[in-house]
């Protein structure tokens, strides 16, 4: 998220497009009535009337995968009707920026320029901008970028500013404004309405009700979920939502933003902790064969020519010092060669290692408290990939499906030889440590009891496996064991694995000042306040440079309560909800990030009711820690332009050179869908991933006419390990079901409560129908398309309430972007059973 | 007793002996009745913790007597849930124990795991197995297939990487054990890494 | 101390069902264990019905119509905590009270002798009568004991977007028609404030966003009009041996036609007895099985006064 929970009470208008806030983020709903006490106005699109529609003030209906349509109209309802906020857009977006004179969008074919048919990937040189002059680093001593030559940095050629050329007048065909003015003068309501299924005069009155937060004063909120990421141009999705909020300026104002409601308790940390094929912690790219293949090259490619991230080398030094440790020097590039390097192919991601398990590739797999067989897509066929394996650890608190995924009902265990290691998992409140919400906020948990029986806490599973690999690797010596024994693991508190020392790691420290491994009750530490002053010499260490701050007092380094993260003081100066002592929120302690676009281009906030930062002609008040430079080497800095300083640019990004599938969102239909496309010539997004797998086994309406979307209750979580564990739960939500309209339910002959069974190419399950009048027939292009929703919580393991895996349904397709999977629109055909 | 005495909370025990704070004083008049020794939460300690589901992030109170559980409820001093919960964080007791409904007894949630278990190829049911048997025997899974999939160079640049090895999962875990599972498997070599984040 | 209120706001209510599990993991009272123990209902509603181990449910009512094409009603099936509580004033054991600082009606489940009269006399259908270690008829407690500690009642403690508030009765219904005028203003005409004066007064406000009906509450709720009955035969009661209730308990199923088992009650020795078959099914102090038969033929209905 941008901005964070307790801030949605500040919003004049909500949007809840691709989530169902109330029923799977419930917390949202505190906040959302707050604002609606306030006197704003809800707006929930949605397949279905859900219970977020039922506490709304308007319900829009949409067809699943047609959100980019909805998107690209608004943007024209929008520029049509001149409700972008001018000043914001001209001054804080690239829209003045010129595009190259070879940019362009074929509407027969549906791609973009710098396509390439064969491979299925753009060359995005044609999206980048027309350069007005170039810069270069001045690295010369008392030069701004000075630190880069200095000794112990790594040698590398810093990167060359380009100037892009603008045009303030918005009036050159080639600028990013006229360029999007174009591109979605398609979207027109009526092609949209027809698009989505929609009526047309709702569609209008969604759109005024948006488009009117484009006026300064006024904010609007978008809360979005899986709806918008789980489809084959999620990533667009997103930028769609980026893209409507920068043109109404609402992003860094209070009651704004692009709200990301995720959904695992600490999925945030794992994305921050770059547990992901191809990234780094604190969202630094992780090393590929083919594009940084040496520390040299990576800050050449990585290091952004301008704007915060110019600092890119001192993160990944203190990185990989945090790492290696004594071991990492800068006559080895700090140990950058045992950091392993992701090749361009195959694919290693979730969908991809399936793949890999069927060919052998992958033999032995960890499962940290995740559940593949039954989470993953064409689930079936993830089985059929792990029975392939030789090894399987799980550390959970419950038998998952994956755990004995070799006694599910479509396998024989004769046949398996994988062997299965059940590793017992503490639960949360019979460990310490951190945790982050989707609002950045790090917060401290107690442990309150000890783990029943042998369980053990995370913490400690990976330590004593670590323990025993390096003991082997010691003992017996082995294929490259340099990166195994130079790695640095001394995270100890009187001889026991600890995660307070872990949280220093993480913080950043001065490599010579801090002893990780200690017995004393005052150890030795030098914490970093701030992630400015970390250096690229390796004399600090830091493994999340974003996070630096929240446990930096070296007063108590042992006491959470003492550090940032574990602060109680709820007080809200502002009234905002800004709660700048509760806990910390990465980066800096900032509540909202961007926050230097809550103000104009003098520095006075849109609105004096919601003042983030404030320039009074002489310094910065801040009631938010600023997303800029508000003071440099002590002199305070006047407002200017440079509203978004993580992008070279430091202007944002209404246009962007930087996806995979195109600079700027087009409609596509779903991998699997019930219509045609009509925006443009070409079906489905021309670079869908791991369409090409047998596996897919892709379904066509002829034969299977229905769509579908799955999602969550709010009685139940994800694949039901902890859900399915509680009886009451159990008790308020027994079984899943397939949620369909009166008018199915009457052609295909179920009654409600009925068993049908769902099918298509990949599986079938059988679940019990739900005929409601909250699901209606779409009508698109003229003709009526069924669609239904099917939640995805039970499984065959467990003790309390089993069911059918309905994620043996969905495509193992992805987004191009970020390899995604379509949870949320496929196809299938029901019968009653 | 006020509001805020959570706020005092320190790392090492984190216990008050008495009941919970009294989330009505600002709202309403109290009872202050002395707690009897049927009060549910007499001479409980308490621990403040965040919730496992969703990313809300809120605030929950773990009361627990002679080391055990007794009570999990919302943190009436935490900013995002006021003391709330939803349905999933209203029941995270259970997570831990459940009533019999039988002999209306708590007792040990018996759908939870807490012994390690192994499953040899082609059988059919699990074994029990010693905490030190299985990570000893995982060890030498880990070394077998690294060293069978180990790959240092490729068309002359070093790349020392697993491919045999794949791990899943992360969202789950507090922040240092992410930073751990993370450590262990990149320092392994493994490049298949991979979280909930994916999906 | 005044009365206290809950206040039950539709409009805010998410049917998350927080409350509903919240309730019974505060009252430690359990859920089914076996596997797929709980039968489906073809709703988001489970279970469909209250019991002695469901205190309070969210019930779902949806149909076609309103401004947003559905109509999706939330309700909350739970005690009401009448001002005239029919179950308190018929209760011959003294389980269910009111609770005198705050007007909500509890029940101490270990003073039960399980007659279910509270059950019949109950105009909303609450009290549930449950069979198991002990026999008992069980419903809402108000959580007076949580209010004794300065808390909240548990349901209100942990719904999140605060469709449920405590706090004194008078303010309580002030609130309400504040929020029933609000919505009335945002298009929801039927919206209304239930409580106020039914029942004598109920201890749960509720602002009902689509009507009464819709939310699946009693219009005109009224007491059973046996009630009335142990008005007369209390100082009856006290006079004798105090087994009127045995005639009570005859009078139900004679005269009313509510199935169920025909106890009666010695609240000297504090035994229950089948009044059908003469067996104490519970046992109290003291017993005397032949006496006590002979009170009860004595004081069934007709021979001793009443109506």
């Amino acid at each position: 998220m941008t901005n964070h929970y307790c801030d949605m009470q500040n919003a004049d208008v909500i949007m809840t497009i691709g989530s169902n806030n109330v029923e799977n983020h419930p917390v949202s709903s505190k906040w959302v009535q707050k604002a609606l006490d306030r006197g704003a106005t809800w707006i929930v699109v949605d397949p279905r009337y859900t219970r977020s529609a039922e506490m709304a003030d308007i319900y829009c209906p949409i067809r699943s995968g047609t959100d980019i349509a909805f998107y690209g109209g608004l943007f024209n309802y929008i520029i049509e009707h001149d409700l972008w906020q001018h000043e914001y857009v001209l001054n804080y977006t690239n829209a003045s920026y010129l595009l190259d004179e070879q940019y362009s969008f074929d509407v027969n074919e549906g791609i973009f320029s710098g396509f390439n048919e064969e491979t299925a990937t753009y060359d995005n040189h044609s999206w980048h901008y027309q350069v007005e002059s170039t810069k270069t680093w001045d690295t010369s001593e008392g030069g701004a970028y000075a630190w880069a030559a200095a000794p112990g940095v790594p040698e590398f050629t810093p990167p060359t500013v380009e100037v892009p050329k603008r045009d303030m007048t918005l009036q050159d065909p080639m600028c990013v404004f006229q360029q999007m003015k174009k591109h979605y003068s398609r979207y027109d309501l009526d092609t949209v309405s027809s698009v989505c299924g929609m009526d047309k005069d709702l569609l209008e009155k969604v759109y005024a009700t948006y488009a009117s937060t484009g006026a300064p004063d006024k904010s609007g909120t978008i809360l979005y979920a899986l709806g918008q990421t789980q489809h084959t141009y999620g990533a667009q999705n997103c930028r769609s939502m980026g893209i409507l909020q920068l043109l109404l300026g609402n992003v860094g104002v209070a009651g704004g933003g692009v709200n990301a409601l995720r959904g695992e308790p600490n999925v945030q940390g794992a994305t921050d902790m770059g547990m992901l094929v191809a990234n780094q912690p604190g969202y630094l790219n992780w090393p590929t064969e083919y594009g940084t293949p040496s520390l040299r090259k990576w800050c050449e490619k990585e290091t952004y020519s301008d704007g915060y991230y110019t600092n890119k080398p001192k993160f990944v030094v203190s990185a990989l010092k945090e790492w290696f440790g004594d071991a990492a020097t800068v006559d080895n590039d700090y140990g950058y060669d045992w950091w392993p390097k992701v090749p361009k192919s195959p694919d290693y991601s979730i969908i991809g290692s399936f793949e890999l398990m069927s060919q052998g590739v992958i033999k032995g797999y960890f499962n940290w408290g995740m559940n593949p067989c039954h989470s993953a897509p064409n689930a079936s066929n993830v089985r059929k990939a792990m029975a392939n394996l030789d090894w399987l650890v799980v550390a959970d608190w419950v038998e998952t499906e994956s755990a004995c995924f070799w006694k599910a009902p479509d396998m024989n265990p004769a046949d398996i030889d994988t062997t299965v290691y059940f590793l017992p998992a503490a639960l949360i409140y019979e460990k310490p440590g951190i945790i982050l919400n989707s609002g950045r906020w790090l917060q401290w948990r107690y442990q309150a009891v000890e783990p029943w029986d042998e369980a053990k806490p995370d913490y400690e599973i990976c330590d004593v496996l670590w323990t025993a690999i390096v003991d082997l690797y010691k003992k017996e010596g082995g294929v490259a064991p340099e990166p195994i024994v130079n790695t640095k693991w001394d995270y100890y508190v009187d001889g026991k694995i600890d995660p307070r020392p872990v949280a220093w790691a993480l913080n950043g420290y001065v490599y010579d000042g801090t002893e990780c491994d200690t017995t004393s009750a005052a150890p030795k530490t030098e914490l970093l306040s701030s992630f400015a002053n970390l250096k690229a010499d390796g004399s600090t260490a830091c493994g999340m440079w974003i996070y630096t701050g929240f446990w930096a007092n070296n007063d108590a380094p042992l006491d959470p309560a003492e550090q940032a993260v574990g602060s109680r003081v709820a007080d809200d100066p502002t009234g905002l909800g800004l709660h700048p002592k509760w806990s910390f929120a990465w980066p800096l302690n900032r509540r909202i990030i961007y926050n230097r676009a809550s103000a104009d281009m003098q520095g006075k906030p849109w609105n004096p009711d919601r003042v983030l930062v404030e320039w009074t002609g002489e310094k910065w008040v801040q009631n938010d820690v600023g997303d800029f430079v508000a003071v440099s080497n002590g002199t305070p800095v006047p407002p200017n332009d440079k509203a978004f300083m993580m992008l070279w640019e430091q202007n944002a990004r209404l246009e962007s050179y930087g996806m995979g599938d195109g600079p700027l969102p087009e409609h596509y239909e779903p991998f699997e869908s019930p219509s045609d496309n009509q925006m443009n010539g070409r079906q489905n997004s021309p670079c869908v991933r791991f369409a090409e797998f047998e596996s897919v086994k892709r379904g066509d309406r002829s034969e299977f006419p229905i769509a579908v979307t799955t999602y969550s209750v709010t009685e139940h979580w994800q694949t039901g390990g902890q859900t399915r564990t509680c009886p009451a739960l159990n008790e308020a939500m027994p079984q899943q079901f397939v949620e369909m309209s009166l008018e199915l339910a009457e052609e295909k002959g179920i009654k409600n409560g009925e068993k049908v069974r769902v099918r298509n190419n990949r599986g079938e399950v059988e679940v019990m129908a739900l005929v409601t009048p909250r699901f209606k027939p779409f009508t698109v292009n003229g003709e009526t398309v069924h669609q239904v929703g099917m939640t995805h919580h039970f499984g065959w393991a467990g003790e309390y309430a089993t069911g059918d895996i309905v994620n043996d349904l969905p495509p193992n397709v992805g987004d191009p972007n970020c390899w995604v999977p379509e949870y949320k629109a496929f196809l299938v055909d029901i019968e009653k059973i | 007793m006020n509001l805020s005495r959570r706020g005092f909370f320190k790392a090492a025990g984190a216990a008050f002996a008495t009941s919970m704070a009294f989330e009505l004083s600002s709202k309403s008049e109290t009872l202050a009745v002395e707690p009897s020794a049927d009060w549910k939460l007499v001479n409980t300690e308490e621990y403040t913790n965040i919730c496992c589901y969703c990313s809300g992030g809120c605030g929950v109170i773990c009361s627990t007597r002679d080391g055990e559980l007794v009570n999990i409820e919302g943190d009436p001093d935490h900013p995002i849930n006021e003391g709330g919960l939803c349905p999933k964080g209203a029941t995270m007791f259970q997570l831990r124990n459940v009533v019999d409904p039988e002999t209306r007894e708590i007792i040990k949630n018996t759908n939870r795991k807490t012994r390690p278990m192994v499953r040899r190829p082609g059988a059919s049911e699990w074994e029990d197995i010693t905490w030190d048997d299985a990570v000893a025997e995982i060890a030498q899974w880990v070394k077998k297939t690294r060293d069978e999939t180990f790959e240092t160079m490729h068309d002359g640049i070093t790349v020392n990487r697993c491919h045999g090895i794949a791990s899943l999962g992360g969202s789950q875990q507090n922040s240092e054990e992410e930073y751990l599972i993370n450590k262990m498997m990149r320092s392994l070599g493994v490049i298949a890494i991979d979280n909930q984040a994916r999906v | 101390m005044s009365d206290k209120a809950i206040l039950f706001d539709t409009s805010r209510c998410s049917a998350c069902r927080g409350c509903q599990v919240a309730c019974k993991c505060w009252n430690d009272l359990p859920s089914t264990l076996e596997k797929n123990g709980n039968p489906p209902t073809g709703s988001y509603q489970s279970p469909m019905d209250l019991n002695g181990d469901t205190r309070i449910l969210i019930s779902f009512n949806e149909e076609a119509g309103g401004s947003k094409g559905v109509k999706w009603a939330f309700g909350r099936r739970s005690c009401q905590h009448c001002t005239d509580a029919a179950c308190a004033t018929i209760c011959p054991a003294g389980a269910i009270t009111k609770h005198e600082a705050t007007g909500l009606v509890t029940v101490d489940d270990s003073k039960c002798i399980g007659c279910q009269y509270c059950s019949t006399a109950c105009p909303f259908d609450v009290p549930r009568y449950q069979e198991g270690l002990r026999t008992t008829v069980n419903k809402c407690t108000g959580c007076v004991d949580r209010i004794e500690q300065g808390l909240e009642p548990a349901c209100v403690t942990t719904c999140q977007p605060d469709a449920l508030v405590f706090g004194d009765r008078d303010e309580m219904i002030a609130l309400a028609h504040e929020r029933a005028d609000f919505l009335k203003a945002r298009g929801y005409e039927d919206a209304v404030v239930y409580g106020e004066d039914e029942m004598g007064g109920l201890h749960v406000i509720q602002v009902l966003k689509y009507g009464v009906a819709a939310h699946g509450q009693v219009e005109n709720p009224q007491a059973n009009p046996v009630v009335g009955l142990t008005q007369i035969m209390k100082p009856v009661t006290g006079a004798v041996t105090g087994l009127t209730v045995a005639g009570l308990a005859a009078m139900f199923v004679l005269g009313i036609g509510y199935k169920r088992d025909k106890l009666a009650y010695n609240p000297e020795t504090e035994d229950t007895i089948s009044v059908d078959t003469g067996q104490v099914v519970k046992h109290g102090d003291g017993q005397d099985e032949e006496t006590v038969m002979e009170h009860i033929t004595e004081n069934l209905p007709g021979k001793k006064g009443g109506n």
